[in-house]
């Protein structure tokens, strides 16, 4: 069984097994191949900004292509997602703008995460400070991921996967996704909480004494995970 | 980018665009979305790390999130937000940047 990240003095570490690390390193991975920026970074931040900056002159990339944005794998639209609602023309320009830095970064961070769990000594996955951040980051991007692929856009989609989970099929696919998705929420989180020496269940009920005449009950009770 | 800089074009000078004429005193809004996927948790993280924020506004900031579905992060002129939106796309959040209504 996995244990949890904690922090061990200015390092966090979280215990993998084997075939933890395996199917980590290959969901990672997938991530980082959707990601992969047209110019792919170098090590270098000021080489990979110039690089990203050049890439947008390219004379392909100076139209809007609402074309080309309907054909996007949906999970690139969850990874790089429009950014202003209600005008397709600012939203395209933006992402000519943003999506090879983006690529860059998010395909930086999956770099990071897959060097440390490649580097694992005696399923000890050890973070220095500045690998955590890159690796938190980068597991959000493998949960939206694989959030997408089971078609979990919404909280009613959430919640009617979690449910469907009772009757499923020890065999089915969809079954063994949701019990990683599961998994590398728990793993985040734990993460998370390293970082930030929090425990959620204070948050939440400080923010419920707050607004309790605004709150819909409900809408804490469901979050087992703690997810938005 | 393009459509900003006509939000710096002086008052007098005449401005053919029908749909981007923005005043300059107009602020932008930065606005996170709730998803199904992304942490509570990590959600408050982000918004200490990207803004520094304290704990208690980014707290606040996550909850209405949650609850109300949306939230104004941040405010200020158009290309502060599309930096702001950026940065948090880059940390997986469903970021947007509008003009303030």
């Amino acid at each position: 069984m996995a244990r949890a990240f904690l922090r061990e003095q200015d390092h966090y570490v979280g215990l993998l097994e084997p075939i933890e690390r395996t199917v980590l390193l290959g969901l990672m991975q997938q991530t980082r191949l959707l990601l992969s920026p047209e110019i792919e970074p170098t090590g270098d931040a000021f080489d990979d900004l110039v690089a990203s900056m050049g890439l947008s002159l390219s004379a392909a990339d100076q139209q809007a292509d609402p074309v080309s944005l309907g054909e996007r794998d949906p999970a690139l639209d969850r990874l790089l997602p429009t950014a202003h609602r209600g005008d397709d023309q600012i939203a395209a320009e933006f992402r000519r703008l943003t999506e090879e830095g983006l690529r860059q970064r998010k395909s930086g961070n999956l770099d990071i995460a897959l060097g440390c769990v490649e580097e694992a000594v005696g399923n000890r996955v050890v973070l220095d400070e500045s690998q955590a951040p890159a690796f938190l980051t980068a597991l959000t991007d493998v949960r939206l991921l694989l959030g997408e692929r089971m078609g979990m856009r919404t909280e009613e989609d959430a919640e009617a996967l979690h449910a469907a989970m009772d009757d499923i099929d020890d065999d089915d696919p969809l079954g063994y996704a949701m019990a990683w998705y599961d998994f590398l929420t728990w793993l985040q989180e734990t993460l998370t909480q390293a970082l930030m020496g929090t425990d959620l269940r204070d948050v939440v009920a400080a923010y419920d004494d707050d607004l309790d005449d605004v709150l819909d009950d409900d809408a804490l009770d469901d979050d087992e995970n703690g997810t938005m | 980018m393009t459509a900003a800089t006509l939000s710096l074009a002086p008052a007098e000078q005449e401005v053919t665009s029908t749909d981007e004429v923005v005043a300059p005193d107009v602020p932008w809004v930065t606005i996170v979305w709730n998803d199904p996927v992304n942490l509570m948790t990590y959600v408050t993280w982000v918004f200490e790390t990207y803004f520094g924020y304290a704990r208690p506004k980014a707290e606040k900031l996550m909850m209405d999130v949650h609850v109300k579905g949306r939230a104004v992060v941040s405010n200020g002129p158009r290309e502060s937000m599309e930096r702001d939106a950026e940065a948090l796309q880059g940390y997986g959040l469903w970021a947007t940047f509008e003009k303030d209504s």
